[in-house]
């Protein structure tokens, strides 16, 4: 009785295997993957935003502080989109002409709100909190990166939970005085590797790492 | 008897504690222990939800990994909605609380309303304020939920034609200007009962442009018993206000003062600071027809049906009379029968003169309120414990009679425009007043409501109402203290408040309340600055200074005996039918309130329904057992009730408690419970006897949470007459303390900041379920339905555990609040394949939601059963104001995850952060947990237990604590603190 299968049918078997297996792997493995790419954490994606606002103009030709305009980032979680009234505060003066800035004059006169697109998106699960981060010396620049050379924001850093624990566990090459936290391409003026244990220890800096920090 | 339990100690010979078994259910008890257990799993608990198989899941689930990916490319992008003009002093992400105040029955108690970006999503109690002081009850806590509420009454309309706000006005004021011709003589107005001083010179003025109109308050639970026992003793209607704090002997005659009622919060406050050692301890004994939330907490439960209450308290008189030298009572105690129980409680009461009180509760009539007035004045307690005050209510008589009396003009014809704004009259109104029939008699009967109700039905006109924390106004307090109310949010709907309404009668509505309120109070504290204190009151939450004065007034004796001897005699036999305010319910104006139709009663531990409540041996007699049918029949009137046997209870009695059996008012008040209240009538509002009870044949199922997570025969709700203390504390010391373990230690928590810990004491806790509702309202805990809890899946964080011992006829309680211990070694954390349970530096058990993937083994190997699952979506798809009502800081879970108590770890994080940046550590007072903040009691405290200082620390060292099931290793961190009894030792 001749074989039933040819010694050929082995080769068959063993490349079936290795696409069945590697290609389950693969896919569970290639998403996970691309989860982790800037096309995953959307980072660098730019949005088509309701008013052309340029950060770059308002930052370094105006020098206008972060904080004039995201007012409560040092006492609240979120650190604020600024009220249409607050744009109305210098462009009810300047460019109070500019077809630009239609929108905004529209809403401030209609009383509707201006419906931004959001760039930096954490999970429903995530409490953020942006006070804690800026009093212990945490820098605008550190997580939102060069805003001051953006056109339109981007998100630069992936956001991902790997990226929150790297500095948590580790957070003093990432410290910088409190006046410097909204200053845009800071350089620290002593070696960071002296400067950064130095201010943890000055700000009493103890980022933690237990689950209920962020997810409640 | 079972085995031994492993770690616990043989208990000595002729140590009588083991002779009294717990048992949670009567079926247990008769049965013996082991035949009777009920089974572990309820009936349906491993089915599976009745939409989807276990295989068409699986298919789903296969689909659902297939599609996966499709869906991650293109996630929704998320819109920012800024201000236009941004409100001055509001930080987005910070909430703030603002001081208001709520009324029931036209008691006001002051409330601290957090707001979270405009949206009130949590109520506390305002310390400042007299009758609440910082405490908070479930029903103040539940109007949350109505506010938010998707089937609430929207708009105005007048014979089913929709009007617009405007509209209405005008259409009132057309109403109003018919009535001038002969001064309002067919203007009639059936008000909700209020203490508001606006309200009143709203009244004022109408009755100057209307002279003949009348107004009429109505309230089903209404306290005109105690004023006519204060005019009866004092020739005026004065009203008796305890004061705890100094009373060390305390005789509640059928006053449920613990659990219901104006001054339920203050008193809680009061009796439970004299419940600890240290102290002199108080003793409480109640005489009650059932087992109330007080009576659970009596050192002597005196059951009694309540015609029978004033015959113990002249007695109790008769005795005073006799052997104490209190002569001024001998008139009182005509044909009164000694018993022991009377005699002892009169003994006590006389060695405690002056530090003594007898309270009266309002379903007693009023001799019986004299009767406690002269038993106070004779024992010296007035002006010490008791203090005597004006009342504060708009209307003296809020009861049947004002109600009867109205029913009849209409009946005559003599009502053209009956203006309704008491809560759901045709439905709480007496049976034999039938007023749904004769509201067809008016022909303009506008009724102001907040749900479409039975009486919506019945009225022409039916008018939107905003909810109580929409509305500007003002109400006071039991004491006097006046708040000013003012609106959490713009009304959600198209509504009116009962300012706005009565307004309209004066042609006046467009001013709007919040003027009103501001002119009435510029004229009566008027002057320099009034803009500036107006601004103060509104933050502070009360008007200083406007507290009532206490009077010395003297009983009349001779009176008080009249009175007596006309009270009727005790009547008919066969039953006795008493009704009480249902603790959920109320009168019916909670039952479309989703959480508190699922908190369990306080003492039956009953959801989403009520019961004609009995005796054991009454049911024994009746060969009745619990869910059986039975029809009720007293004087020519009929119900179909479930019965439920209560131990404890007074025998040939029944206790049926109103507010369900709603025929309208939505989806969730619709088909739960029955009406007690068509057996009530406007001559005996509170008890009858000669009712007749009919076996139908038939059952009802029951969703109660007693018999769930049992834990029986091991040591748990642990308590300690006050005599056997010293001798017996000692025993405790098996119970605490580092369990032996070969296991190294596994962090050394002492080296932390901060290592979290509770303390509940047993001795404080009555049982009254504020601290459940809090967590619900804190936590975004879902409601899952009577079909849930049937299957035992209900979804209470913290569940009040509640044990009867002794004699099922008449047994002491043990009450036991059982949340999350949060051990050191949790046996959850072992057992959780993904890490989703893991414990933190500071030694919180955390749940960590995304990772949880549904095993339920943490819930399998809690030994305290404390976890909860999402077995089904329970949120589902919210309406959008229900969404308004989420707490910010807290995940809202979706189906197939854990979840459980987790110390409010969002205050913890948030005092942190708070902390943190003022660069301080948390202190005590940063930082409280919501069930702490709510107790009106202070059974529980939260704190950092690495402070020495901080009460919980105390309290964890304290000679009265224990760990539950310590003999397991778990070391908890939520201790226990032993309970202290009080018995009368010439009672036992």
């Amino acid at each position: 009785m001749s074989a039933l299968f040819r010694p050929r049918a082995n080769t068959f078997f063993r490349i079936a295997l290795v696409v069945i297996l590697g290609g389950a792997a693969g896919t569970v493995g290639g998403m996970m993957l691309y989860a982790r790419t800037p096309f995953g954490t959307r980072q660098f994606a730019e949005l088509q935003q309701p008013i052309q606002f340029d950060h770059r103009h308002h930052v370094t030709d105006d020098n206008i502080d972060c904080r004039y305009c995201h007012q409560t980032v040092e006492r609240s979680n979120t650190a604020g989109i600024p009220a249409t009234s607050l744009c109305m505060n210098c462009h009810s003066q300047i460019w109070n002409r500019s077809p630009l800035l239609d929108k905004v004059r529209e809403s401030y006169f209609t009383g509707r709100t201006i419906e931004w697109m959001r760039v930096h998106r954490l999970p429903d699960f995530v409490y953020f909190n942006h006070s804690i981060h800026v009093n212990k010396g945490i820098g605008c620049e550190t997580c939102h990166g060069r805003v001051d050379q953006m056109p339109a924001i981007q998100q630069v850093a992936p956001l991902t939970m790997q990226w929150c624990l790297d500095c948590h566990r580790d957070p003093a090459p990432h410290l910088r005085p409190r006046e410097a936290v909204t200053e845009m391409d800071y350089r620290p003026e002593k070696d960071q590797a002296v400067l950064g244990p130095e201010l943890a220890r000055k700000y009493d800096v103890h980022s933690r790492t237990s689950c209920t920090t962020c997810h409640r | 008897m079972g085995l031994p339990i492993y770690g616990q100690a043989a208990r000595p010979p002729g140590d009588d504690r083991g002779q009294r078994p717990l048992w949670r259910s009567l079926e247990e008890l008769a049965a013996g222990r082991d035949e009777g257990r009920s089974p572990e799993f309820a009936p349906g608990a491993d089915s599976p939800p009745d939409a989807l198989s276990r295989r068409s899941f699986l298919q789903l689930l296969g689909a659902t990994l297939a599609f996966a990916g499709l869906e991650a490319c293109a996630p929704p992008r998320e819109k920012i909605y800024p201000f236009v003009r941004q409100p001055a002093g509001l930080v987005p992400g910070q909430a703030v609380h603002y001081a208001t105040a709520a009324s029931l029955s036209g008691y006001g108690v002051g409330l601290l309303v957090r707001s979270n970006e405009g949206r009130p999503t949590k109520v506390e109690g305002n310390p400042d304020h007299p009758a609440s002081l910082g405490g908070v009850g479930p029903f103040q806590q539940a109007l949350l939920l109505d506010l938010y509420d998707p089937s609430r009454a929207r708009g105005f309309q007048k014979r089913g034609r929709q009007l617009s706000y405007r509209g209405t006005l005008l259409e009132l004021s057309q109403l109003a200007k018919g009535h001038e011709a002969d001064g309002g003589a067919r203007l009639r107005f059936l008000l909700e009962p209020s203490s508001s001083p606006l309200q009143a010179e709203l009244r004022r003025r109408i009755l100057e442009r209307f002279p003949k109109a009348r107004f009429t308050a109505w309230d089903p639970l209404s306290d005109d018993a105690a004023r006519d026992g204060g005019r009866i003793a004092f020739g005026a209607p004065l009203e008796a206000r305890p004061q705890l704090a100094r009373a060390d002997v305390i005789l509640a005659l059928d006053d449920d003062f613990l659990g219901f009622g104006p001054e339920q919060l203050r008193l809680m406050r009061e009796y439970a600071a004299r419940r600890v050692q240290g102290q002199e301890l108080n003793r409480l004994y109640v005489a009650e027809p059932g087992l109330s939330v007080t009576g659970m907490n009596a050192d002597h439960h005196l059951r009694m049906r309540s015609a029978e209450v004033v015959g113990f308290a002249r007695a109790v008189a008769a005795r005073l009379a006799s052997k104490h030298g209190l002569a001024s009572l001998a008139p009182l105690a005509e044909g009164a029968r000694a018993t022991p129980a009377a005699s002892a409680v009169a003994d006590d009461l006389a060695r405690a003169r002056g530090r003594s009180a007898v309270l009266c509760g309002p379903r007693q009539p009023a001799a019986v309120h004299a009767l406690a007035h002269a038993l106070n004045g004779a024992l010296g307690n007035a002006g010490s414990t008791v203090r005597y005050l004006k009342p504060v209510l708009n209307d003296l008589s809020t009861g049947p009679a004002g109600l009867a009396a109205l029913a009849a003009e209409v009946k005559a014809g003599k009502v053209d425009t009956l203006v309704v704004t008491a809560a759901n009259p045709v439905y709480s109104a007496p049976a034999d007043l039938d007023l749904e029939a004769l509201l067809e008699h008016v022909p303009n009967a506008l009724y102001l409501t907040l749900h479409d109700d039975e009486t919506a039905e019945a009225c022409s006109w039916v008018l939107a109402a905003s909810h109580p924390y929409e509305q500007w106004g003002d109400t006071r307090g039991p004491d006097g203290t006046v708040s000013l109310v003012q609106p959490l949010i713009a009304p959600l709907f198209e509504s009116m408040g009962e300012v706005d309404l009565l307004s309209a009668f004066l042609d006046q509505a467009d001013l709007g309340a919040r003027r009103q309120l501001q002119e009435l109070w510029r004229q009566r504290r008027g002057g320099a600055g009034f803009d500036h204190d107006f601004e103060r009151w509104l933050a502070a939450g009360l008007v200083p200074g406007t507290a009532s004065p206490a009077e010395a007034p003297a009983p009349r004796t001779a009176a008080v005996a009249q009175a007596l001897r006309d009270l009727p005699p005790a009547g008919a036999g066969g039953l006795e039918v008493g009704f009480v305010p249902d603790y959920k319910a109320c009168d019916g104006r909670f039952a479309a309130n989703a959480w508190l139709q699922e908190l369990p009663h306080p003492v039956s531990k009953m959801t989403w329904d009520n019961a004609a409540y009995l005796s054991p041996a009454t049911a024994e007699k009746l060969q009745l057992v619990n869910g059986d049918l039975v029809e009720i029949q007293l004087a020519g009137r009929a119900v179909t009730a479930p019965v439920w046997i209560q131990p404890g209870h007074a025998d040939d009695a029944l206790t049926l408690p109103l507010g369900y059996g709603r025929r309208a008012g939505g989806p969730v008040a619709k088909g739960a419970g029955f009406d007690a209240g068509r057996l009530r009538r406007s001559d005996a509002p509170w008890f009858a006897a000669g009712a007749a009870l009919r076996k139908l044949g038939k059952r009802h199922p029951f969703a109660v949470t007693q018999t769930h997570d049992s834990m029986e025969g091991r040591p748990l709700a642990l308590d300690f007459g006050a005599a056997e203390w010293q001798r017996g504390k000692g025993e405790l010391e098996e119970h605490r303390g580092d369990p032996a373990s070969i296991m190294p230690a596994m962090h050394a928590y002492e080296q932390e900041q901060y290592r979290w810990g509770m303390a509940v004491d047993l001795s404080r806790c009555t049982g009254c379920s504020a601290c459940v509702v809090a967590c619900q309202s804190e936590n975004n805990i879902p409601v899952v339905g009577k079909d849930q809890v049937e299957r035992r899946r209900e979804m209470h964080w913290l569940r009040i555990d509640r044990y009867y011992q002794g004699a099922a006829a008449d047994p002491q309680v043990a009450l036991q609040p059982v949340a999350c211990q949060h051990c050191e070694t949790a046996p959850c954390e072992y057992v959780c394949p993904v890490n989703a349970t893991v414990h933190s530096d500071e030694g919180l058990n955390e749940m960590v939601y995304n990772r949880c993937v549904g095993t339920r083994y943490c819930s399998n190997n809690c030994p305290y059963k404390v976890r909860r699952f999402n077995f089904l979506d329970y949120r589902g798809e919210m309406a959008p104001t229900e969404k308004m009502l989420m707490n910010p800081e807290v995940t809202v879970r979706t189906r197939g995850v854990m979840e459980k108590c987790t110390y409010c770890v969002q205050r913890i994080e948030r005092a942190r952060i708070e902390a943190r940046v003022a660069g301080h550590p948390i202190r005590e007072q940063d930082l409280k947990s919501a069930c702490q903040q709510a107790c009106p009691a202070e059974a529980i405290v939260f704190g950092n237990l690495n402070d020495p200082q901080a009460r919980v620390t105390r309290l964890h060292h304290d000679e009265r604590r224990y760990d539950l099931l310590h003999e397991l290793g778990t070391k908890p961190r939520t201790a226990y603190l032993a309970r202290l009894r009080n018995p009368n030792p010439d009672l036992a």
